[in-house]
C-alpha cells in the first residue's frame, strides 16, 4: 500500500510543487492522476520510489518511510516508466537494455534469462533482441521501456504519460497491457493528460491542480463534473460529453464506444 | 545537480550590474580574469576575491556565485593536493588553488549576468563569423535544457536500480555511462532537429541579416568602463612595481 501523509514538496528553486497532499493507494488498485501542466503529477509519483523525498510530511510504501530507503531499494517494488524513452535507453542491444535493471537488483543468471525471454516475447520485441535500442521506432522504444520495468516484476507500476507519441494501435496495445496488470494484481498508477485513454480503463481518478489534490474518486463520477475538470484544465472524455447530451440515457456514462453504440442503436444495431 | 547549475546559468535580475552594456561587463570580467591570473600573493588574491564578491553583491548574485564556488571547490582542492605532491610549498599550493577559484568567479560573473542575446551581440560586435556566434550562443542557451535532461536521465536510471553515488571513483565513473549515452544521443538528435527548424525559418538565406537590438553605450557605461580600466592599470602597476616573491 502507498500512503502520502500531508506531503509538501518544495523544489531547490523554491517553487512549491506539492501542498499538503494526502492519498492512499491500496494494493492492486488502478489510479489515474490527471491535471494541468505543472500541477505536480510527476512530482507526486517520483515520491513513490524515493526519487524525491518530501520536504514536509511522510510517504509510506508498504508501511516503510521512503526517507529511510534508497531509490534502488524502493525501485525493486516500484517500477516507473518515464515519459521519454530516449531518457533511459543506452545499451548496445535490446537484450542488454532489458537486463540492465535485473543485474542492478542482483537477479540470478537463470532468473534473468527467464524474465528477459518473457518480457521480450510479451512485448513483441523478441526479433529485435540483438538490435540497438536506439534504432527502434518510437512505439517500439516505448514498449521496450515497459518491458524493462515489467521484467523485474515490481508490485507497483507507474506509467508517466504513457500515450505521448503513440499511434492509435499502440494505445490499444498499451490499454491491453494495463488491463493485464490489473488482472494480475499489480498496483498501477497512470499519469496522463489523455482522458480518452484513461476513460475506458475506469480507474480511480485523482485530479490535481497547483500542487494539490482537488478531487479523488471513481472516474465515472469525477469525469461527469465539467466544472471541476475545467478548473484543473482537463477535458471531459467524448463519451461522457455524449452521455450528458442525451435526453434519455442510462444510469452511468458509457465506458466504451461499444456501450454507447449498444445503447443508441440497440444490441442488433439499427443504424 | 540543478542547484549547482544555477551557479552558471543566466537569470534575469534587476541590478545595476545586469543593466550595464554587455561589452562593459565583458571588459570588467576580462580585467578580473587577468588580475586573478597574474596575482602572486595571498594578499593580492584576497583583494581580487573581495572585489569580485562586492561586484556579485551589487549584481545580487552572491548566492549563485557561492554555488559556483561550492562546485569548483573540489577541483580547487585537487589542484592544491597535486601541487603538494609536486613538492610545492603549502603557501604556493594554496595560492594556485585560490587563483583557480578567482579565475572561475571572474568568468562566471560575466556569464551569470549576460543573457545569450547580449552575448550574441558582443560576439557580433567583435566581427566573429556568424555561424561561430550562432553555434556558441546556442550552446549557452541549451545548458539549462541539458541540465534538465541530465536530471531526468539520472532519475530514469536510478529507477532501474542504478546507484550512482555508491562505489569507488572508477565504479562511479563507469556508472555514468548509462547517463552520458542518452544525454549525448538526445543532444545529437536535438541539434539535428534544431538545424532543420532553423533552415525551415530561412537561416542563412541572407548573408548579412539585420539585428533587432543594437547596443549603444550610455554615459554610465562609459564611466564604469573608464573606472574599471583605471583600476586595472593601477593593479597591474602595483603588481609590477612591488613584486612579492611567492
Amino acid at each position: 500500500m502507498i500512503e502520502f501523509r500531508d506531503v509538501t514538496f518544495v523544489h531547490q528553486t523554491g517553487k512549491t510543487a506539492l501542498r499538503d497532499v494526502s492519498l492512499k493507494v491500496e494494493k492492486a488498485e488502478m489510479l489515474a492522476v490527471v491535471g494541468e501542466n505543472g500541477a505536480g503529477k510527476t512530482t507526486l509519483v517520483k515520491h513513490v520510489n524515493g526519487l524525491l523525498k518530501p520536504t514536509k510530511g511522510t510517504v509510506l510504501v508498504d508501511g516503510e518511510d521512503t526517507r529511510l530507503k534508497s531509490t534502488a531499494e524502493l525501485s525493486r517494488k516500484v517500477g516507473i516508466a518515464f515519459q521519454n524513452p530516449d531518457h533511459q535507453l543506452f545499451s548496445e542491444s535490446v537484450e542488454a537494455e532489458t537486463t540492465f535493471a535485473l543485474k542492478n537488483f542482483g537477479f540470478s543468471r537463470e532468473l534473468i534469462d527467464q524474465r528477459l525471454n518473457w518480457a521480450l516475447q510479451f512485448f513483441g520485441l523478441d526479433e529485435y533482441r540483438n538490435s540497438s535500442p536506439l534504432a527502434l521506432s518510437g512505439g517500439e522504444k516505448k514498449r521496450l521501456t515497459l518491458a524493462c520495468i515489467l521484467a523485474w516484476d515490481p508490485e507497483v507500476v507507474i506509467l508517466d504519460e504513457p500515450t505521448v507519441g503513440q499511434d492509435a494501435i499502440q494505445k490499444e496495445k498499451l490499454s491491453g497491457i494495463i488491463k493485464m496488470l490489473r488482472s494480475t494484481g499489480k498496483t498501477t498508477i497512470i499519469v496522463s493528460h489523455d482522458v480518452e485513454f484513461i476513460w475506458p480503463l475506469q480507474p480511480r481518478l485523482v485530479v490535481m491542480s497547483q500542487g494539490r489534490i482537488v478531487a479523488d474518486g471513481p472516474a465515472h463520477t469525477l469525469m461527469g463534473d465539467e466544472k471541476l475538470l475545467e478548473g484543473a484544465r482537463v477535458m471531459q472524455p467524448q463519451l461522457v460529453k455524449l452521455y450528458q447530451r442525451l435526453r434519455r440515457r442510462p444510469d452511468s456514462p458509457f465506458a466504451s464506444v461499444n456501450d454507447a453504440r449498444m445503447w443508441i442503436t440497440g444490441p442488433v444495431g439499427v443504424g | 545537480m540543478y542547484w549547482v547549475a544555477g551557479g552558471f546559468i543566466f537569470r534575469r535580475v534587476g541590478s545595476p550590474f545586469h543593466s550595464l552594456d554587455p561589452r562593459v561587463k565583458l571588459l570588467i570580467s576580462a580585467e578580473l580574469f587577468v588580475v586573478s591570473l597574474t596575482a602572486y600573493s595571498v594578499t593580492q588574491l584576497a583583494v581580487v576575491m573581495g572585489v569580485m564578491l562586492c561586484i556579485a553583491a551589487v549584481a545580487k548574485i552572491l548566492k549563485r556565485v557561492g554555488r559556483t564556488l561550492v562546485f569548483s571547490a573540489g577541483f580547487s582542492v585537487f589542484i592544491f593536493v597535486i601541487n603538494l605532491f609536486a613538492r610545492q610549498s603549502l603557501l604556493t599550493s594554496a595560492i594556485y588553488s585560490v587563483r583557480f577559484l578567482a579565475i572561475i568567479i571572474s568568468t562566471s560573473l560575466f556569464f551569470i549576468t549576460t543573457s545569450p542575446d547580449e552575448l550574441e551581440q558582443v560576439m557580433k560586435s567583435a566581427h566573429l563569423p556568424r555561424d561561430v556566434v550562432f553555434a556558441f550562443t546556442t550552446a549557452v542557451r541549451f545548458i539549462p535544457v541539458l541540465m534538465l535532461d541530465a536530471i531526468q536521465i539520472v532519475d530514469a536510471q536510478k529507477s532501474r536500480g542504478l546507484e550512482v553515488e555508491k562505489g569507488n571513483l572508477i565504479k562511479r565513473v563507469r556508472k555514468m555511462v548509462p547517463v552520458l549515452i542518452p544525454l549525448v544521443v538526445n543532444s545529437v538528435i536535438r541539434s539535428g532537429e534544431l538545424a532543420e527548424a532553423m533552415e525551415s525559418r530561412a537561416y542563412g538565406a541572407v548573408p548579412r541579416p539585420t539585428s533587432l537590438n543594437r547596443y549603444s553605450s550610455s554615459k554610465r557605461d562609459k564611466l564604469v568602463a573608464a573606472g574599471s580600466l583605471i583600476l586595472f592599470i593601477i593593479t597591474v602597476y602595483i603588481y609590477v612595481r612591488f613584486p612579492t616573491p611567492l
